[in-house]
């Protein structure tokens, strides 16, 4: 039996979001989180090749102790096992000190067949984990996967490239990325809700990652954030109000005026 | 609504798992399947990885064992989305209640960790042509031949015919003794000398299928035989016992919908300056509705709880729940298209769908004439004089 | 030491990606104020059909680096990385920079990875202060823009597609083919089994002149379909901002923002978008903008030429019924 590891992240639910003032990093503490949603497709993949080819599927993701609630949802999709990677030490780490302590994490899960993750995440939106992951495990990636298939002891995948559709070929490990369009996505099982106060994550720190702490968290990553500023707005156009009828027929002669409407 | 009934942890469980699915699998949707008449299989796939389809299965053959109130909060909530659904849903329960009920050790065996699963849909099949009310007309005859049964005659407006897996057929063994001659056999799709016939076109529950049943010397192997040769309609009253609250609980969620969707309407909806619910005539119809649903609730939760709790001979008491509540929906949907005057009729608003679903209540699973001939019979059993 | 930037010249079939034209375009001005050389590094398959490139001699790079091997006809993402990082250990530039294209967001992660470098997503602002590069990106969701830099050489990013015009250059690169030494490894793990072209046309929305787009004010799908009839009334191309994409409302690639489209049309008329950064980022090039919004105050409102304070789905109703009354 194959093992397939999906990593998935927790995002502050869009409306909720705090920046920490002085590190100017998401403070996600304060955050209410939700299930990236492009992780529920990976999840989906997953889970269909565990239905197809009986791999058994691991859950995994970095963050806070407040990500618990929502592992314990991926488990009633469907996985079989849940882990929180959750230390202190690893806040404030940018996609390269993200890759190395997930890197470190999966290698602890080895040996896996695959490792699937979400195209990119709603909040930060680089997308570069997967990649970057992969990388530091010298295993290949591939990105923007489609739909993927198991066919005799190698992984097919059909994925979205610049220039076109690509069907790529190649042997486990690999890490695979997954576009958020899929045709359905499953719900969880009731059985596995209903069982849900007895599943708790195994939690993994920096005690059992054992990652020198230069290397993670803030001070592990190159990238950092000199300033952030909001971008202030004066208004500089004219304001209408009033009944839609009225404001449409506004809307029309501005139109006509500016050769947009005959 | 003004009343929370009071629900154990795992009945919030299964009820937001319901809804999740509603939102995400159902309602986008529900008012193109009305308008096109179309069966999509997606919301009863989500269903089946859900294990929805096991909640009255019992935990022995793979189900997860609960009774009759949770098969009704399942049905009630779905319905709040799409009563067509929920019909599909609830007519396989339908079929699988015999099996659960009188089946043997070998039958539940082979065939309830499947419909557990969601894997196969049943249906349940005794209307006939000439038979619907007088349910004891039937003509279905099921002659022995060795180790088989051969099944002639014709089913009429069978819910799930086609899409389902599993036939549970009331037909005549013995037709000289009558009533006493009918028996139930488990049928399955592809069973040699068994068609489903044309699809029904219908006012409401649109999203579901109903089709004619042709058995035409269909051979089927002895051991489909349901408990006994004669039990036939035993076995089909029981079911329809369990099963009218299910059409209660559809009442209940369709009746729900309706009020929302109304309610919301009138509190947004400027006439005269002022939003149509400052009407006393509106408000009031409103108060009426919430009156009506609530006790239609309350009536179809305890006839539930009745039955749970162990209740040997409930015919009236379920019949009461369907009638009451079918009665309700079917009063609430009309008052709430009226309480949205022309928005309420375009078929764009979902309230005009609530009307068309909700008529069929007061039809199926035994005319609510005849669910008052069940009430009034048991209730002259009741007092002796 | 570090006195080059690389810019990722992603090409296929003799086509040079014209996201990779338009990162050059600020990475001249950056290379011209830090006094580097500005390199484009084209990896390809066949020798003749890149350097029958059209737009080659009038690019704005310094040099044009290629290398030439048949397992880099698709460009696999693991062997792109291992040739990008054996010329970044050969040559140690200031900065490597990729186009934010499919490509580009998986192979420069790979890069950063094995050089244990930062990189930066969707950048489409630079800053240069006293001798230093900030990158500049919108952020979270909020209307906040993120200044950042790199504690470590290479410096890298991916930049925004559409966020920066083509401009061509006066005078010739000199273009150079590099080898790599003698047992160099080529392979890869990925065999592609079978490619096919794009099946649908790519959307017009980046080039359109007049763009309609739509935000959770429109509150439906079937209002958002609205957008449609209207953009074919005035010819215009139908956008949509991430909450409409996630909702469902709208195709993807119809999406205008961060990881999405970027326009510049001469009108824009949005209905009920507030007007998220991750939105206004792919907008504010926008000649004309009007905003219609409930919301006096949102964002989007001060950013307009015209605002109309009106819920966006009666205000939409309105204008089709007039419009399709004077037709």
């Amino acid at each position: 039996m194959g093992r397939i590891v999906v990593c998935i992240k927790g995002v502050p639910k869009p409306g909720t979001v705090k920046v920490d003032k002085e590190t100017h990093t998401l403070r996600r503490e304060s955050a209410e989180l939700i299930l990236n949603p492009p992780d529920r497709p990976a999840l989906e993949v997953a889970l269909r090749l565990k239905d197809q080819t009986n791999f058994e599927v691991i859950a995994i993701s970095m963050g806070p102790p407040n990500m618990v609630p929502l592992l314990q949802k991926v488990y009633a999709l469907g996985v079989d096992d849940i882990y929180l990677i959750s230390d202190r030490a690893f806040a404030g780490s940018d996609t390269l000190a993200t890759s190395r302590i997930l890197a470190k994490a999966l290698s602890l899960l080895s040996p896996f067949d695959l490792v699937v993750m979400g195209a990119r995440s709603i909040d930060g939106e680089t997308g570069q984990v997967p990649p970057e992951t992969a990388s530091l495990l010298n295993l290949p990636s591939i990105t923007y996967v489609k739909e993927l298939r198991f066919v005799d002891g190698k992984f097919i995948a059909i994925r979205e490239d610049d220039f076109g559709e690509e069907e790529v070929e190649f042997s486990p490990a690999a890490v695979v990325s997954i576009v958020p369009e899929i045709d359905y996505v499953r719900p969880p099982s009731l059985k596995r809700l209903l069982s849900l106060k007895e599943i708790t994550p195994k939690i993994l720190t920096n005690a059992e990652l054992n990652l020198d702490e230069a290397s993670i968290g803030l001070s592990g990553s190159p990238t950092q954030v000199a300033d952030v500023f909001e971008k202030t707005l004066v208004s500089r156009g004219e304001i209408f109000e009033g009944e839609p009828d009225e404001l449409a027929e506004k809307l029309i002669e501005v139109l006509k005026e500016k050769g947009f409407l005959a | 609504m003004l009343i929370e009934f009071p629900l154990k942890e795992e009945h919030k469980i299964m009820i937001d798992l319901i809804k999740e699915i509603g939102e995400t699998y159902i309602k986008p949707y529900s008012l193109e399947w009305d308008e096109k008449e179309a069966y999509d299989a997606t919301p009863i796939k989500a269903l089946a990885q859900a294990d929805l389809f096991g909640l009255i299965i019992p935990k022995e053959y793979g189900g997860l064992g609960f009774g009759t109130f949770e098969m009704c909060l399942a049905v009630e909530w779905l319905s709040y989305f799409c009563a067509g659904v929920s019909t599909t849903y609830a007519a396989s329960f339908l079929g699988a209640y015999p099996i659960i009920l009188f089946g043997s050790k070998e039958q539940k065996e082979r065939y309830l960790p499947s419909i557990a699963k969601g894997e196969k849909l049943c249906a349940f099949a005794l209307t006939e042509p000439q038979a619907g009310s007088d349910a004891f007309a039937i003509k279905a005859t099921a002659k022995k031949d060795g180790d088989f049964y051969i099944l002639n005659g014709i089913k009429q407006w069978i819910t799930n015919g086609g899409i389902a897996d599993i036939y549970i057929v009331i037909a005549l063994t013995d037709p000289a003794k009558g009533a006493r001659g009918a028996s139930a056999f488990i049928v399955e799709k592809g069973d040699p000398g068994f068609v489903v016939g044309k699809k029904e076109k219908k006012l409401g529950l649109r999203a579901s299928v109903t089709t004619d049943l042709i058995f035409n010397d269909c051979r089927i192997p002895k051991d489909r035989l349901i408990a006994r040769e004669g039990m036939g309609f035993m076995v089909a009253l029981k079911t329809l016992d369990y099963a009218r609250c299910g059409a209660g609980a559809q009442a209940l969620g369709i009746a729900q919908a309706a009020l929302e969707v109304s309610l919301k309407h009138a509190k947004t909806r400027v006439q005269f300056g002022q939003p149509v619910y400052q009407f006393q005539a509106v408000s009031h119809t409103f108060a009426e509705m919430a009156m009506r649903l609530s006790s239609a609730r309350a009536l179809v939760y305890s006839v539930c709880q009745y039955i749970d709790s162990g209740a040997k001979d409930f015919s009236g008491a379920s019949a009461m729940a369907k009638c009451f509540a079918t009665d309700q929906a079917m009063w609430i949907t009309e008052r709430a298209i009226q309480m949205m005057g022309g928005y309420g009729y375009m078929r764009d608003y979902p309230v005009q769908k609530y009307f068309r679903d909700a008529k069929c209540l007061q039809i199926y699973e035994g005319t609510n004439e005849i669910q008052r001939n069940v009430i009034a019979r048991e209730l002259a059993k009741w007092i002796k004089v | 030491m570090a006195e080059c930037i690389f810019a990722f010249g992603q090409c296929f079939e003799g086509k040079l990606h014209p996201a990779s034209l338009e990162i050059l375009t600020p990475l001249r001005e950056v290379a011209d104020r830090l006094n580097k050389r500005l390199i484009l590094i084209g990896l390809a398959d066949d020798k003749e059909k890149f350097l029958a490139i059209p737009e080659l001699k009038k690019l704005l790079a310094d040099e044009v680096w290629y290398i030439i091997h048949p397992n880099l006809k698709h460009l696999p993402d693991d062997l792109c990385e291992r040739v990008l990082v054996y010329l970044a250990s050969e040559h140690k530039p200031y900065g490597i920079f990729f186009p934010a294209t499919k490509k580009g967001l998986s192979v420069a992660p790979r890069v950063a990875g094995s050089l244990q470098a930062g990189l930066c997503a969707h950048v489409n602002a630079f800053e240069v202060k006293n001798g230093n590069l900030f990158l500049l990106r919108p952020t979270y969701g909020e209307n906040i823009i993120a200044k950042l830099t790199s504690q470590r050489l290479p410096i890298m990013a991916t930049l925004a597609l559409n966020a920066f015009p083509i401009k061509e250059a006066e005078k010739e690169p000199l273009i150079k083919e590099l080898k790599h030494p003698e047992g160099f490894d080529w392979s890869t793990k990925l065999t592609i089994k079978n490619f096919k072209p794009p099946k649908k046309e790519p959307s017009r929305l980046s080039v359109a002149k007049v763009v309609v787009a739509g935000g959770m004010g429109l509150k439906s799908k079937e209002n958002f379909q609205m957008l449609f009839e209207l953009a074919k009334i005035l010819k215009a191309e139908v956008g949509g901002t991430r909450p409409a994409v996630h909702a469902g409302w709208v195709e993807a690639d119809r999406m205008i923002g961060v990881s999405g489209v970027s326009v510049r049309p001469k009108l824009y008329l949005a209905f009920g978008i507030s007007g998220a950064i991750q939105h206004t980022v792919g907008m504010e090039g926008s000649e004309f903008i009007v905003s219609i919004n409930i919301d006096k105050e949102a964002p989007m409102m001060k950013m307009a030429h015209i605002g109309f304070v009106c819920d966006a789905p009666s205000f939409l109703k309105a204008l089709l019924r007039k419009l399709k009354a004077k037709d």
